[in-house]
């Protein structure tokens, strides 16, 4: 007989690895097709609606950006396709949005605003944008429950 | 003499493979942005150069007021200073007679961009809330308010 007094059987302690690679490579598969980049990072709080309507991400709409009271209420403008940049006056946002028309009639604008933003600011950028001819805009806003 | 051929070993090293796919791994997680890109949607009038066409007697008026940016908006309808709650019944029984009645949605220069979005976001819910669509929605800016009362000859 084999089995000696005070000796045991070695167990093996083994983390199985072989499927880790299919794992990460399937974790890269949905990052890469879900990845979107976002033109713009201002952080801000938006104001709560019950209707609301997915953006057409097809046409690549024109974002405009009012930012809170932190920052000054600048305004930063994207074309879609780029990162936001800060423009300085409403003529720039006339000659930004007239551009983005004159090459898209159908081009849809994006607002994004913070919701304690002064009205007048975002009459400003309304203005502008009636000026320049834009047809559709959707107001970017957070889901808001029925509690509030 | 017989020179023995040391067999050449061709292999691919995988090693910082592991590396690699962690690395890009981090960095999509890090830049990706789940995508929330909802919101109200407002179609702009395909002409502001003419004149405007609808006088305010033929019109909701809806003015929002300067208000807390967390609580209820304060608005007038009218004239008459009301509660949210009671806006979709006054235009629901207003647009009875006439559907196609507009409603002019102004915000004082005062108030806040949520309180505006809270009532125009009220508005848009008339067809779930008392069955009846409200067609046109209009929200002018101040300078074509402005625009308005110089050609009804009134001041604000």
């Amino acid at each position: 007989m084999n089995l000696a007094r005070g000796r045991s059987l070695k167990t093996e302690a083994r983390v199985f690895t072989g499927s880790m690679a299919d794992i990460i490579f399937l974790l890269i598969i949905f990052f890469v097709i879900t990845y979107k980049v976002e033109v713009d990072k201002t952080h801000m709080d938006l104001p709560d609606t019950m209707v609301r309507q997915t953006i057409p991400e097809s046409e690549k709409p024109a974002w405009i950006a009012i930012a809170p009271r932190s920052e000054g209420y600048l305004i930063r403008v994207s074309t879609g396709e780029e990162m936001s940049l800060p423009i300085g006056t409403d003529e720039e946002l006339v000659t930004f949005a007239s551009t983005e028309v004159a090459r898209d009639p159908d081009k849809d604008f994006i607002i994004k605003a913070d919701k304690e933003v002064p009205y007048e600011r975002f009459d400003a950028v309304l203005d502008a944008l009636k000026q320049s001819k834009v047809k559709n805009i959707y107001l970017l806003s957070d889901q808001k429950t029925v509690d509030g | 003499m017989k020179f023995k051929k040391k067999p050449l070993d061709s292999e691919i090293f995988t090693g910082s493979m592991a590396d690699i796919t962690f690395l890009l791994i981090i960095f999509f997680m890090v830049t990706m942005a789940f995508s929330s890109n909802r919101g109200i949607d407002f179609a702009l009038p395909e002409d502001t150069t003419s004149a405007p066409e609808i006088s305010q007697e033929e019109s909701v008026d809806v003015l929002v007021l300067p208000g807390p940016v967390d609580g209820p908006p304060v608005i007038q309808v009218d004239g008459r200073t009301m509660p949210i709650n009671q806006l979709l019944p006054y235009v629901a029984d207003k647009l009875k007679q006439n559907p196609k009645k507009p409603v002019i949605l102004r915000t004082d220069p005062g108030a806040v961009y949520g309180n505006m979005v809270a009532v125009f976001d009220e508005l848009r819910q008339a067809e779930t809330k008392v069955g009846m669509k409200i067609e046109t929605i209009s929200i002018p800016t101040q300078r074509e308010i402005e625009n308005i009362w110089t050609l009804l000859g009134i001041g604000p």
